[in-house]
């Protein structure tokens, strides 16, 4: 197991190195430099330095040399500092982090809490108007865009009611009320959009789990239905649930771009797509490495834990 | 002998029925599964109405006219005027083409992509596959919209480009999708049958596993076409999808449908609706195709 | 059988209350009276003042001056002070004639100083300026202690600005060198004399004063961030808020109700900072907001309607808007071609109709605000005002004339992320295909498309807004040769020779008529086709007193404007708001 563990972390690393190279040479391709932007940014003026700026920046080294700077300083931690506010980036990214961590984990738990009870409602009433109406509701979640609902959810109750929902960031363990009613309307959304995934993959191990031979015998011995579902339902739906944390951990580490734009909440997906309107290209670097990193690590602890839920993997 | 012989009734030989296994699927689906059946029913009328848009439309698309701008839904004006004056209906018409077009064109070139790379990595495993699994892994670790802000960035915005990226995103993620079925299918007995009599990897990767692998495919195509469709909406959103004055729904939502909520509930009621309506039709025809294929190859084995 | 009628009954009951619940929620709103604000109130201390400032949209730029970012003032503004700032005692609140929205220029009689007390010339080429006495610098735990603030700190601070190599060269260029000549005279000798120097020293974007302990700390970061201001810094999320606590040792005070005050009155401002422009105007509406400084037009009415007890302040944005054409391409060489892109446009219907009156046929490049510098359409020569009424058989003639009857196609690069551009752009393109003009819209994303016009790769046609700064900045920035924002390309050595006397030019009345003299000559060879200006609109809630929608008190310098305003916490409570 140890091996195995280590085996695919080691895997991990040409995955990063060809993932954070791609991006640093992508951003670089995107029209419009840095340099530009800032020359820009000043109303009156023609005779900014254009080259005591870029090396000021680190910028008029090649770019390869560029590239093993940055990730010479990251192994060691440092992220290098954003261009146009020269604060280091590892603090941005930490101040980032854990809000898209948290308004992700909300919206996995709201998911989960939604589409497993009704998974499993589904695959036990299979095909009648109870399960039809179940896959619809969650279809139609998937249907309308995140912005809408978003936007409906943010306007209508203020014009109504005088109410909105919080909009400043308060961390948890300063002020939890303050901070869940910032971030739990965005989280309820993108859960509701999250949840048709889940159900469905429920619903599927539920129809598997419940055509299978030992569920017949308990069947036939005469247990009750109800305790056949639950005592199967519990143990089988955490697989779903660990698959849903795996399939989604992009949007735990990235972020949900467009509710965090609605709610304001300052994630780490508005701060990608600041950076890359500003160019601000080791923030950009930055940010990618760390979802990437994030959402790896996410993967192979999904993947051992399947070892532990799933018999069928342990045997392989 | 005659043991045999009796428990074995003469069956009559009955000419199989004309009815391709299209056709079969397609008469399976309106029997078995009506909500899907009802799904395909209207993604097809809006693709008909795409297509037909030109020759439906009353106005053109960029037909302004600011003595009618906000106008309530009327005669003239089946859904309204936007806030430059110009016809919703027919906005929602041509935008039903240019939706569609580019849901169709990057939904269809996505799967191309995901069959290729599924297909090769699938059937010949080894070095290629591993390689082609770290890249996977690396595309797959970023947030779809993340992806799509830098690279739409680096192209610019406009129709082939953004068919292009979505296509790109969607393909990549696919084939893995793609690889498990090639996969499972690799093992079967007239793949192995083949393979002994000599059969070369072009001839078994069309003729055996690219059939087998098709409903996974076809499954892919039909949720891939809502996925587009809900991508660019939100592209619109960011101010990275198709560039004015072309009218797509995700667009008119975004743009004029949310500033002018209180003015003209109109010019995001209809394009929301349309988007929608198509968006859950193809998904329940996926859900429906996935359920009819799934049994058959599960008992085809 | 179930008896149907109570089940019925009972439902339309329901609907009943939930009618009557969402019919009352909506009317709560109206019929609030709210008293008219009585002039020279007493005010009170205390409460939290909650910005949607013009900028909602923009988190900080940088804390840094030497970063010469044009966002400093307004990101650290609470915080740090500068030589001069508005006077806004002649506010239009007070009944001044200054409206104070400007973005960056304020007339010399509506200066006073700030950290300086007077200033006068000792020589035509030197500028003696006296220090106030007895304003501190606070304690500010990791960088200093409290002190007073001194002459070497100005010194350190010109110097520091200008020795980053980000600075803008031609900025202080004309200043030779500068000397303490005690603790509270600081002394400035000119090179050469620009009439621009109240604003570059004084209240311009990048010469808020530093102490000289800065030199010792990490600029960048924000909790280094202290002056002699109102506020000071203590709460920053990136990207959501900038909050700025009360100075109890301010040195300023305000006259009200007859009494000498003490400033700033509220304990805290906030800035939020609100991506999404539905969600800041729900801020505003649900009372989160205390006050929205820039709202659109097509925002007022829904806005009036969900709450009439907002206050109001309309004002003529300092930019211009236009499509820049490039002259020094075929077509556009022709002035012909450009007069008649002009006037293919319908101008009128577009501030009519398209802005529904809320928008001005033409403010640039002098701005009403500008006094003298300003005429009015109609004081205008026939040939400028024929460039503003819509006329497309004259326009065909024009294009005719100039040899291309059947029209032709144009490549107009537009932002993505201004919304008022991606509407207008389609309405001209009607205009323009009635004379036979083809476009093609090339919509960009923001970066890019800054950068295609820094690097002069831009297409012919270029569709922006510029901010006027000033009345003699406006015309270099746009017209002189090699100008960054000169997206026409506009170059003529004997326009920059006259562009550079005008600067030079110390007599007011002299250097009025050659800006004049210039903006005619610019207009009527238009190298822009020129848009009409929106009104911009500032809503605040009637709490919010000794203020009248004030937007600058310096270059984008919002600062002195929030440390006189104070809240009626107790019309804050009946109104419902916490």
């Amino acid at each position: 197991m140890g091996e195995y563990v280590a085996r695919r972390l080691l895997a991990l690393i040409p995955t990063l190195f060809f993932a954070s190279l791609i991006v640093f040479l992508a951003i670089r391709l995107i029209p419009g430099d840095v340099i530009d932007l800032m020359l820009a940014q000043n109303d009156v003026a023609s005779s900014l330095d254009r080259e005591a700026i870029e090396s000021a920046l680190g910028l008029d080294r090649p770019i390869f040399e560029q590239y093993f700077r940055w990730i010479g300083s990251a192994l060691q931690g440092d992220l290098g500092r954003s261009l146009w506010q020269n604060t280091p980036v590892t603090e941005q990214l930490l101040d980032r982090l854990p809000i898209t961590f948290e308004l992700g984990l909300l919206a996995l738990i709201v998911s989960i809490s939604i589409a497993i009870p009704i998974g499993i409602y589904s695959a036990v009433k299979q095909d009648t108007a109870g399960d039809y109406v179940a896959r619809s509701f969650s279809l139609v979640m998937l249907a309308v865009p995140s912005f809408w609902l978003g936007t409906l959810v943010m306007v209508f109750p203020s014009v109504w009611w005088r109410w909105s929902p919080e909009l400043e960031f308060t961390p948890f363990f300063e002020d939890p009320l303050r901070n869940l009613g910032h971030m739990l309307p965005p989280a309820i959304l993108l859960g509701l959009a999250l949840s048709a995934i889940t159900m469905r993959m429920t619903r599927t191990m539920m129809l598997e789990v419940l055509r299978q031979d030992y569920i017949r015998t308990a069947r036939a011995k005469g247990l009750p239905e109800s305790l056949v579902v639950v005592r199967h339902a519990l143990r089988n739906s955490l697989i779903p649930v660990v698959t849903l944390i795996g399939l989604q951990a992009p949007l735990l580490i990235g972020g949900a771009v467009i509710l965090e734009q609605i709610f304001a909440v300052p994630g780490m997906g508005q701060l990608l797509l600041e950076a890359v309107s500003q160019r601000d290209y080791p923030v950009v670097s930055g940010v990618f490495l760390i979802i990437g990193i994030g959402v790896l690590l996410i993967n192979l602890a999904v993947d051992l834990s399947y070892g532990f839920l799933d018999p069928r993997v342990r045997q392989q | 002998m005659t043991a045999i012989a009796t428990s074995e009734a003469p069956v009559a030989v009955r000419p199989a029925k004309a009815r391709g296994p299209a056709a079969e699927l397609v008469v399976r689906l309106f029997r078995d599964k009506p909500l899907g059946a009802l799904g395909g029913v209207v993604f097809l009328i809006f693709l008909v109405c795409g297509l037909l848009a030109p020759i439906l439309a009353p106005h053109g698309i960029n037909e302004t006219d600011l003595h009618h701008r906000l106008e309530a839904p009327s005669l003239a004006f089946p859904l309204g005027t936007d806030h430059l004056g110009r016809d919703v209906f027919s906005r929602i018409l041509i935008g039903a083409q240019v939706s569609m077009i580019v849901a169709m064109a990057a939904a269809s070139l996505a799967t191309v992509i995901s069959l290729l790379i599924g297909l090769l990595a699938g059937y010949f495993g080894g070095r290629f596959d591993m390689i082609t699994q770290r890249f996977v892994d690396a595309w797959m670790t970023f947030p779809d919209l993340v992806l799509l802000i830098v690279v739409i960035s680096v192209v610019g915005p406009g129709i082939p480009q953004i068919i292009g990226v979505l296509a790109l995103l969607y393909g990549i993620a696919g084939s893995r999708i793609v690889r498990s079925a090639v996969i499972s299918v690799r093992g079967n007995m007239h793949v192995t049958a083949a393979r002994a009599m000599g059969a070369g990897p072009v001839h078994i990767l069309w003729r055996h596993i690219l059939p087998g692998v098709m409903p996974v495919a076809i499954v892919l195509w039909t949720t891939r076409i809502g996925a587009v469709i809900l991508a660019e909406a939100g592209l619109s959103f960011l101010g990275l999808g198709v560039p004015p004055p072309a009218p797509t729904w995700g667009g008119m939502l975004s743009g004029a449908g949310r500033t002018y909520m209180y003015l003209g509930p109109w010019l995001a009621l209809a394009p929301g609706l349309c988007l929608a309506v198509v968006v859950y039709g193809v998904n329940v025809l996926g859900d429906a195709l996935r359920d009819l294929l799934d049994a058959r190859m599960r008992g085809a084995r | 059988m179930i008896n149907m009628v109570p089940v019925r009954a009972i439902a339309l009951l329901c609907l009943a209350v939930l009618a009557s619940l969402v019919f009352g929620a909506c009317s709560r709103s109206a019929g609030s009276a709210v008293p008219a604000p009585a002039p020279n109130e007493a005010p009170q201390y205390g409460g939290e003042l909650n910005v949607g400032s013009i900028y909602v949209t923009l988190s900080a730029l940088s804390w840094d001056p030497a970063d010469w970012t044009w966002k400093s003032n307004h990101d650290a503004g609470s915080v740090r002070e500068l030589l001069f700032a508005a006077d806004l005692g002649t506010a239009r609140r007070n009944g001044g004639p200054n409206a104070f929205t400007a973005d960056v220029f304020i007339p010399e009689d509506a200066l006073r100083g700030e950290l300086a007390e007077s200033w006068e010339w000792e020589d035509p080429l030197t500028l003696v300026v006296h220090l106030r006495h007895g304003v501190m610098f606070p304690d500010k735990p990791g960088v200093m202690k409290s002190r007073e603030f001194v002459a070497d700190d100005v010194l350190f601070t010109f110097d520091y600005i200008q020795k980053s190599p980000k600075r803008i060269k031609s900025y202080l260029d004309f200043i030779e060198r500068i000397e303490a000549r005690d603790d509270h005279t600081v002394v400035f000798h000119f090179s050469k004399f620009n009439t621009e120097w109240p604003y570059r020293i004084g209240y311009g974007y990048y010469t808020s004063i530093l102490p000289r302990e800065m030199a010792k700390v990490e600029q960048s970061d924000w909790r280094t961030v202290t002056g002699t201001g109102p506020f000071s810094l203590d709460r920053y999320v990136s990207g959501n808020v900038q909050s700025f606590a009360r100075n109890p040792d301010y040195w300023d005070s305000e006259t009200l109700a007859g009494k000498d005050h003490q400033l700033p009155f509220v304990d805290r401002v906030t800035y939020r900072i609100i991506k999404d422009e539905a969600t800041y105007l729900t801020a505003l509406r649900t009372g989160k907001l205390d006050i929205l400084e820039a709202i659109r037009w097509i925002n007022v009415d829904q806005l009036k309607k969900s709450t009439p007890e907002l206050r109001w302040n309309r004002w003529l944005a300092p930019q211009g808007m236009f499509i820049a054409l490039r002259t020094d391409q075929k077509p556009f060489d022709d002035v012909r071609i450009r007069r008649a892109l002009n006037i293919a446009v319908n101008k009128q219907e577009i501030v009519s109709l398209y802005y529904g009156g809320h928008a001005e046929m033409m403010a640039f490049p002098q701005h009403p605000d500008f006094g003298p510098y300003f005429q009015t359409l109609e004081n205008m020569p026939a040939s400028v005002r024929e460039l503003f009424v819509y006329d497309p058989d004259k326009a065909r003639r024009l294009l005719a004339e100039a040899g291309l009857p059947e029209g032709f196609e144009i490549t107009v690069q537009v932002c993505s992320c201004t919304s008022d551009h991606m509407d207008l752009l389609p309405l001209i393109t009607r205009y323009w295909e009635q004379i036979g003009v083809r476009v093609k819209i090339q919509p960009m994303e923001y970066a890019s498309f800054l950068s295609a016009m820094t690097t002069k790769t831009h297409a012919a046609g270029y569709m922006l807004n510029t901010g006027v700064v000033s009345p003699t900045s406006t015309l270099r920035k746009n017209f002189q040769t090699d100008q960054l924002w000169n997206p026409a390309m506009v170059s003529d050595p004997d326009l920059d020779a006259r562009l550079d006397r005008m600067f030079e030019t110390r007599d007011e009345a002299e250097r009025v008529t050659l800006a004049r003299d210039l903006t005619l000559e610019m207009l009527d060879a238009a190298p822009y086709v020129w848009l009409p200006t929106p009104y911009g609109h500032t809503a605040w809630w009637p709490w919010v007193k000794n203020y009248g929608g004030e937007l600058r008190a310096g270059a984008v310098r919002p600062g002195p404007i929030y440390a006189r305003v104070w809240i009626d916490q107790e019309m804050k409570r009946e109104l419902g708001f916490r």
